[in-house]
C-alpha cells in the first residue's frame, strides 16, 4: 500500500448521503409493506371471490339432491285404471291413474268440497304421480284391487315449502301456496307423510317443464356424444398437426401462416365458432340442427388450437438425443417419430386433451347458435339424436322463472364441476405420473 | 386450470431460483484439508471486518470459515479458481445473497461497529453504503440519465432537479462517461456499447453515494480496450471510494489493487499485499495457482 | 346399408386387404424377408390404404351433398305453383316432407302433395343409400386390388406409406388455416347481404337498435333499426368495468406471487387461482345473475340509488373476476421473464422490493403486460354467457354502470336463438355483429401476440 488511504471518516457526500437515506427509511418500508399488502390481498380477494363462487353455488344446490315425497295409501281400484278389465299392459296404458291420487288425497282430506279447494288440493302431489303408479301397476298387477301405501313426488311448490324456500311470514299473495295448502302440508307432515328421499329422477330423468320431473341425465348424455366427436376428430387431428408442425414442416412462410392462425384462433371467441357451425354445417351442409354431431364439429375447431399448442409442446420437450439414436440406427424420420417421439410424447399430450375437453365440456355459448338450446325431454341416444348438454341446461334452467329450478341448476352446476374437477385432476395426475425430466 | 393450453404459456419458463453463479459451488467434494490462512488479514483502518464468515447454500458450504478486513480508501482484489468462493463472499459484504433462497450466512460482517446480518441492520441502508457492480452490465431499460438518477431519486437524495442535474454529471464524470454521453442523456441505456454500460452501471453505483464499492467481475464481459478504461477508473476511483473487487484475472488483479487475498474451496487461504503475494506467495496452494499449476 | 355399418364394412376390408397385402409380399419373396425392399407390414398397410381410402373419399363427398341434391330433386317435382313460392316458404315446407318422412307428423293432417313429396324423397334416399353401398364397396375391392397387383420385391412400399402419412399430416395442419377461413367466409357472406339491406354505415354509426320491428316483411316500417352504436358502447362499458376488476387484481397477484411469495404458498395459490380459469363461464353467468346483481341492487337502495336489476356493473365485476387468472397467469410469465440482473441492479444500488418492482421490473415489463391486458380485452369482449345471463336485452346508450346495457354477444344469441328464416335481415344482423366481433378481437389478438413475442425476443 504505497498510497495510504486518508484517515477519519468517509467522504463528505457519502456521510451526507448516508444520513439523507437514513430519513427516509421509515417512510419507505411503509410503502414497502402496503405493496406488499396490495399484493396478498389482491391474491385474497380472488381466492375469496373463487370460495363465495363455490359456497353460493353449493348451498343453493344441494338440497336438490333430496326430494320431498307424499306417502299416500292408493288404492288400485280396476275399474279406473283398466277400463278393458284384461289386466293386459295396453288396457292398463289407458288407465286413470291421476283419478287413484285425487282420491287417495280426497280420503286423507274429507273436508275439502269445493272444486277450487280440490284442484288446490290435488295440486300438492307432482303430475308425475301418475306415470309412476301406471308403471307400478304394469310391473305389478298382483296390486291392482289392494291399497298399498306409495311415496309419490311432491310438486315443486311443496319441495321448496318443505325445504324452507318458500316462507309463511310472506303474505298470501306473495307465495306459490294458499294458507290451506299449507295447513294441508303442515297435517301431512305432522302424519308422518311427508318425507324427504334421494332424488333419482335428478339423476335419470331429462328435461322438463316441471322442477320435480326435470333432471340431467338427458343434458348429460348429449354432453357425451357431443365430447365422443370432439375428441374423436380433435384428438388425432390435433397430434397430427403438432408432429407435422414439429417434425417435418420446413420453416417458411406457409409454417409461418399456420402458427399465426393456430395462436390466433386460440383467442377467438367461441360464440364465432358457433357462428361458423351455423352458416357451415347447419345451413350449408344441412347437417341436422341440435345435434351433437355439429355440436361435436364446433367444439373440434374450438378445441383444435388447444391441443395441438400442448401436444406440440410435449413434443418440443422430447430431447433430440432420442431421435439422433433412432435416427443412428436406420430408422426413418416417419419410424422415429411414431416409434419413439409420440410414445413418449404422449403423457403431454393425453395431458392437453384431457384440458382440451374439459373446456369443451364446459362451453355453452357456440352451442346456444347451433341450436343445442331447444326444449329436448328425450335422451338422445345417437350424435344425430337433437340433443342438449350440462352447460346449456344450466343456461336453460337459470331462465325458468320456477324457484325449484334455482337449486337444480345450481345442482347441475355441482355436477359439471365435479366432472370438471375430475377431468383436471386427472390431467395433473398424469403429467405428474409420467413427467419427465431429462 | 386450464392454463398451459393458452398460446402465450407456450414457452414457459420458470426463473430458477438457484440462480447464482454455477462457479461458486465446490467443484469437488474432496476432502477439504484444513487450510489456516497465512498472511496479514488485519489492517488499520478497516473499512469492513469479517469475522468467520461460512456461507452455506442448503446443505452445501461455499464459505468456510473466512475472516478478512477490507482497508479504507484501497482495492482489494479477490483471486482463486472457479467454484472456490470469492463471488458469494462478496455478495455476502452487502447482502445481495439475501435473494438466494436457502442461502445462510453465519459469523459476523461488521461495518461501523455494527454486524451487517444483524436482524436491526436496514439492508437499504447497508446497499446505499455499499454498492455493487456485476458480471454482466445490466443498466435498466431507462434513458442514461434515468438510470443514473434512480439511485437518488429512491433513496431522496436530491431536493431538486438541478441537484439530480448535478448528481447525474458528476457522477458520469466520475466514471468518465460524461464526455460520451452528455448530449444524449435521453437516450437509452441499454443502447450503450458494452464497455460504456459497464461504466454506466458504475456511474448509477457512485450517484447514490456509497462507500464501498463490490465489483464482481466487472470486466469479464468486455473486450481488452473496455478492460483497459474501466481499470484505469477503478484506479481513479480508490481515491474517494474502498473497492473490493473479484477478478478471474491474475494481472488484473496485479494492475488495479493493493491488497489480493487468495480464496480455494471456499477458503480464504491467503491473503497479502499484491506486489508480494504475487511475486512471493507463502503458502503452496497460492504458488500452484498463480504459477498456473491449475485454475 | 346402414353408414355405420358401411363404415365398419370397409373397416374390415381394409383389415382384411391389409392381410393380404402382407401375404402377397411374402409370397414374392418366399418368405425371405431380406429381399422385400420394405417389412412387409409396409406392404399391407400400402394395399390397405388404397382400399380404403379412396373409398371413403367417396363416401364423405356423396354424404356432404346427398341431403341437398335430393331436396333439390324433390323440389324440383314439386308443382310449379310451389315452385314459385318465396324461399322462406319452401323452406318450411321441405321442413314439412322432411318431418314426414322421419315420422314426427301426424299423417292425417298433412296435404297428399307434401305425402307424396315425402315418398319420393325416402325413395330417392333408398336408392342414395343403396348406390353409396354398391359404389363404395366397389371402389373398395378395386383399390385393394389394383393395389395387391402392383405389389413387387422391389417396390418401396415403406415410402409410399410414409408419404401418404405426411400428406395426412400436412392436410391436419392446415385445418387452423381452413377453420380460419371458414369463419371470415361464413360472418362475410351473410354480412354482405345484410349490408345490402342495411347500410354499412348505418349498422356503424346508428344510434338506435331495435331489430325487433322487421320480423315481417310486409310489416311498416319493416327495415328495422339496426344502429349498433348501443351495442358497442355496451361492450366497451362491460368490458371496461371488467379490465378495471381484472387488471389491478390480476397484476398485483401476479407481482406477489412472482416477486415475495414464498415458494410453498406460490405453488398453492398460484393453481387456486387458475381454477377461476377453469369455471365454465355459464356458472359465473348464473353467480352473477343469482347473486351479484341482487347484491349491487340492494346495496344500491340501500344508498338511494336505483340500480338496474340487469346493471353492467353486475356483470362486468363477475367478467372481471374470470378474467383475473388470465391476466395473473400472463403476466407472471412476463415478469418471470425480466431477467434477474436488473433485479440484481436494482437491489444493488438499495431499492426496497416494492421499488424494484415499480421503477425496474414493471417497466421493463410493461410491453409484455400490454399484451397481456390485451388478450384479456379481447376475452372480455368476446365472453357471451355471462352477459347474456346477467346483462340487459334493451339498448340503451348510457356510460352509467348501474343501467342495463346490452352487448354484441348478447344479440348475437338472442338475434340467432330460436327459429327464424336464415335470410332475415334480423338473422343476418347477427352476422354482421359477429364480424364486427371477429375483426375487432382479430386485431386486438395479433397486437397482443405480436408485441408478446417481441418482448419475448428481447429476452432471449
Amino acid at each position: 500500500m504505497n498510497d495510504p488511504p486518508p484517515i477519519g471518516g468517509a467522504p463528505e457526500m457519502s456521510r451526507k448521503s448516508y444520513e439523507t437515506v437514513r430519513r427516509g427509511l421509515a417512510k419507505r418500508r411503509a410503502a414497502e409493506r402496503r405493496f406488499r399488502c396490495y399484493g396478498l390481498s389482491a391474491i385474497l380477494l380472488g381466492l375469496t371471490s373463487l370460495a363465495l363462487l363455490f359456497a353460493s353455488i353449493v348451498s343453493n344446490g344441494y338440497t336438490a339432491f333430496r326430494q320431498t315425497f307424499v306417502g299416500l295409501d292408493i288404492y288400485f281400484d280396476a275399474e279406473l285404471i283398466d277400463p278393458q278389465g284384461n289386466r293386459s299392459p295396453e288396457s292398463l296404458a289407458t288407465g286413470d291413474y291421476g283419478g287413484l291420487v285425487k282420491r287417495a288425497l280426497s280420503k286423507v282430506f274429507p273436508a275439502v268440497s269445493s272444486r277450487s279447494e280440490k284442484r288446490a288440493l290435488y295440486s300438492l302431489v307432482s303430475t308425475a304421480a301418475a306415470i309412476e303408479l301406471q308403471r307400478r301397476a304394469v310391473r305389478e298387477p298382483s296390486l291392482i284391487g289392494k291399497t298399498v301405501k306409495v311415496w309419490l313426488p311432491a310438486d315443486d311448490d311443496v319441495d321448496m315449502y318443505v325445504k324452507g324456500h318458500i316462507r309463511r311470514g310472506a303474505g298470501e299473495s306473495a307465495r306459490r301456496l294458499n294458507d290451506r295448502q299449507l295447513a294441508w302440508i303442515d297435517e301431512l307432515i305432522e302424519q308422518g307423510n311427508i318425507e324427504q328421499r334421494f332424488n333419482k329422477t335428478f339423476f335419470t330423468a331429462g328435461d322438463s317443464r316441471e322442477p320435480e320431473q326435470a333432471g340431467i341425465w338427458g343434458a348429460a348424455a348429449g354432453s357425451f356424444f357431443t365430447l365422443v366427436v370432439t375428441l374423436a376428430l380433435s384428438f388425432p387431428i390435433g397430434i397430427a398437426a403438432a408432429i407435422y408442425l414439429e417434425e417435418f414442416a420446413p420453416k417458411n412462410r406457409w409454417t409461418d401462416l399456420i402458427e399465426v392462425n393456430i395462436n390466433n384462433l386460440a383467442a377467438v371467441p367461441s360464440i364465432v365458432f358457433g357462428l361458423l357451425g351455423l352458416a357451415v354445417f347447419i345451413n350449408f351442409f344441412d347437417l341436422p340442427r341440435s345435434s351433437p354431431l355439429v355440436g361435436g364439429l364446433v367444439l373440434t375447431f374450438m378445441t383444435l388450437p388447444t391441443i395441438i399448442i400442448a401436444a406440440r409442446a410435449a413434443i418440443k420437450s422430447v430431447p433430440p438425443s432420442i431421435r439422433e439414436a433412432a435416427l443412428g440406427i436406420g430408422a426413418s424420420s416417419m419410424q422415429t417419430v411414431f416409434h419413439h417421439v409420440l410414445p413418449l410424447a404422449m403423457p403431454g399430450m393425453l395431458t392437453g386433451a384431457i384440458i382440451g375437453m374439459a373446456r369443451a365440456l364446459g362451453e355453452s355459448a357456440p352451442l346456444l347458435m347451433i341450436g343445442m338450446v331447444a326444449f329436448i325431454v328425450d335422451i338422445p341416444h345417437s350424435v344425430m339424436d337433437p340433443a342438449t348438454v350440462l352447460p346449456v341446461q344450466v343456461y336453460l334452467w337459470a331462465d325458468s322463472p320456477e324457484r325449484g329450478f334455482v337449486e337444480r341448476t345450481s345442482a347441475a352446476i355441482i355436477v359439471l364441476l365435479a366432472f370438471l374437477i375430475t377431468m383436471n385432476a386427472l390431467a395433473v395426475y398424469l403429467r405428474s405420473r409420467f413427467e419427465r425430466r431429462w | 386450470m386450464n392454463i398451459i393450453a393458452e398460446p402465450q404459456n407456450e414457452i414457459k419458463k420458470e426463473r430458477p431460483k438457484m440462480r447464482y453463479l454455477e462457479t461458486d459451488r465446490p467443484a469437488t467434494p474432496f476432502a477439504r484439508e484444513h487450510i489456516k490462512t497465512v498472511g496479514a488479514i488485519t489492517v488499520d483502518s478497516p473499512r469492513i471486518t469479517c469475522r468467520n464468515v461460512n456461507v452455506y447454500y442448503g446443505t452445501k458450504q461455499a464459505i468456510d470459515d473466512v475472516s478478512l478486513d477490507i482497508g479504507r480508501n484501497a482495492v482489494i482484489a479477490l483471486i482463486g479458481p472457479s467454484g472456490c468462493g470469492k463471488s458469494t463472499f462478496i455478495r455476502c459484504l452487502n447482502r445481495m445473497n439475501d435473494t438466494v433462497i436457502g442461502c445462510r450466512v453465519s459469523g459476523r460482517i461488521g461495518i461501523d461497529e455494527q454486524n451487517i446480518y444483524d436482524p436491526q441492520m436496514d439492508v437499504v441502508l447497508l446497499r446505499a453504503q455499499v454498492g455493487m457492480v456485476f458480471q454482466k452490465p445490466n443498466p435498466f431499460p431507462k434513458s442514461i440519465y434515468d438510470n443514473i438518477a434512480y439511485g437518488p431519486r429512491i433513496h431522496g437524495l436530491a431536493a431538486n432537479k438541478l441537484e439530480l442535474d448535478e448528481i447525474v454529471e458528476t457522477s458520469l464524470r466520475k466514471a468518465g462517461l460524461w464526455d460520451e454521453v452528455k448530449d444524449n442523456l435521453a437516450h437509452p441505456g441499454t443502447g450503450l456499447s458494452g464497455g460504456q454500460q459497464q461504466r454506466l452501471c458504475i456511474a448509477r453505483t457512485i450517484a447514490v453515494g456509497p462507500e464501498v464499492i463490490l465489483m464482481d467481475e466487472p470486466c469479464s464481459a468486455l473486450d481488452p480496450i473496455a478492460t483497459a478504461r474501466i481499470e484505469q477508473l477503478i484506479d481513479e476511483l480508490r481515491e474517494q471510494f474502498t473497492i473490493v473487487i473479484v477478478t478471474h484475472s491474475m494481472q488484473q488483479a496485479a494492475r488495479v489493487s493493493q491488497r489480493t487475498a487468495y480464496f480455494h474451496l471456499g477458503k480464504l487461504v491467503e491473503v497479502g499485499e499484491t506486489a508480494q503475494l504475487f511475486t512471493n506467495p507463502m503458502h503452496q496452494l497460492t504458488e500452484d495457482y498463480i504459477t498456473g499449476r491449475f485454475g | 346399408m346402414q353408414r355405420t355399418t358401411l363404415l365398419l364394412t370397409l373397416f374390415l376390408m381394409a383389415a382384411a386387404a391389409f392381410y393380404a397385402g402382407s401375404r402377397r409380399s411374402l409370397d414374392i419373396v418366399r418368405g425371405h424377408t431380406r429381399e422385400l425392399h420394405s417389412l412387409p407390414s409396409y406392404y399391407g398397410y400400402f394395399t390397405a390404404l388404397w382400399c380404403g381410402l379412396p373409398a371413403l373419399l367417396i363416401m364423405g363427398l356423396w354424404l356432404a351433398f346427398e341431403t341437398s341434391i335430393i331436396t333439390h330433386l324433390v323440389i324440383a317435382e314439386l308443382p310449379p305453383a310451389m315452385q314459385s313460392l318465396p324461399d322462406e316458404r319452401i323452406n318450411l315446407i321441405v321442413n314439412d316432407i322432411r318431418n314426414q318422412v322421419g315420422g314426427s307428423a301426424f299423417a292425417g293432417e298433412s296435404d297428399p302433395l307434401i305425402q307424396a313429396a315425402a315418398a319420393r324423397y325416402q325413395r330417392l334416399k333408398d336408392i342414395s343409400a343403396k348406390a353409396l353401398t354398391v359404389v363404395v364397396l366397389a371402389v373398395a375391392i378395386a383399390g385393394a386390388t389394383f393395389a395387391r397387383q402392383r405389389i413387387r420385391k422391389e417396390q418401396r412400399a415403406r415410402n409410399m406409406v410414409e408419404s401418404a402419412t405426411v400428406v395426412f399430416l400436412i392436410v391436419c395442419s392446415t385445418i387452423a388455416i381452413f377453420t380460419t377461413i371458414g369463419i371470415v367466409l361464413s360472418v362475410l357472406f351473410e354480412s354482405i347481404q345484410f349490408f345490402e339491406r342495411v347500410p354499412v354505415t348505418d349498422f356503424l354509426f346508428g344510434l338506435h337498435w331495435s331489430p325487433q320491428m322487421a320480423i315481417r316483411a310486409d310489416q311498416v316500417g319493416s327495415s328495422g333499426a339496426f344502429g349498433a352504436v348501443p351495442l358497442f358502447t355496451g361492450t366497451l362499458l362491460i368490458s371496461a368495468i371488467a379490465m378495471l376488476v381484472a387488471v389491478p387484481i390480476g397484476l398485483m397477484a401476479a407481482i406477489y406471487l412472482s416477486e415475495y411469495a414464498a415458494p410453498k404458498f406460490r405453488a398453492t395459490a398460484k393453481p387456486a387461482l387458475e381454477i377461476l380459469a377453469g369455471i365454465p363461464t355459464v356458472v359465473y353467468g348464473f353467480f352473477a345473475a343469482l347473486v351479484v346483481a341482487p347484491f349491487i341492487r340492494d346495496l344500491g337502495m340501500q344508498v338511494g340509488l336505483s340500480v338496474s336489476s340487469e346493471s353492467a356493473l353486475a356483470a362486468g365485476l363477475v367478467m372481471g373476476i374470470m378474467i383475473i387468472p388470465f391476466v395473473s397467469s400472463l403476466s407472471d410469465d412476463v415478469i418471470n421473464a425480466v431477467p434477474q440482473a436488473l433485479r440484481d441492479g436494482a437491489y444493488a444500488l438499495g431499492a426496497t422490493q416494492s421499488e424494484a418492482v415499480r421503477h425496474v421490473i414493471i417497466p421493463a415489463a410493461l410491453p409484455g403486460i400490454v399484451g397481456a391486458i390485451l388478450l384479456a380485452a379481447s376475452r372480455a369482449i368476446g365472453e357471451t354467457m355471462i352477459v347474456v345471463m346477467a346483462a340487459g336485452l334493451s339498448a340503451n346508450l348510457t356510460a352509467n354502470p348501474l343501467e342495463a346495457v346490452t352487448t354484441v354477444t348478447v344479440q348475437i344469441v338472442t338475434l340467432l336463438v330460436g327459429d327464424q328464416e336464415f335470410d332475415s335481415p334480423k338473422t343476418l344482423a347477427a352476422f354482421a355483429l359477429g364480424l364486427v366481433l371477429f375483426v375487432a378481437t382479430l386485431i386486438l389478438n395479433v397486437i397482443a401476440l405480436y408485441i408478446v413475442r417481441r418482448y419475448r425476443e428481447q429476452y432471449e
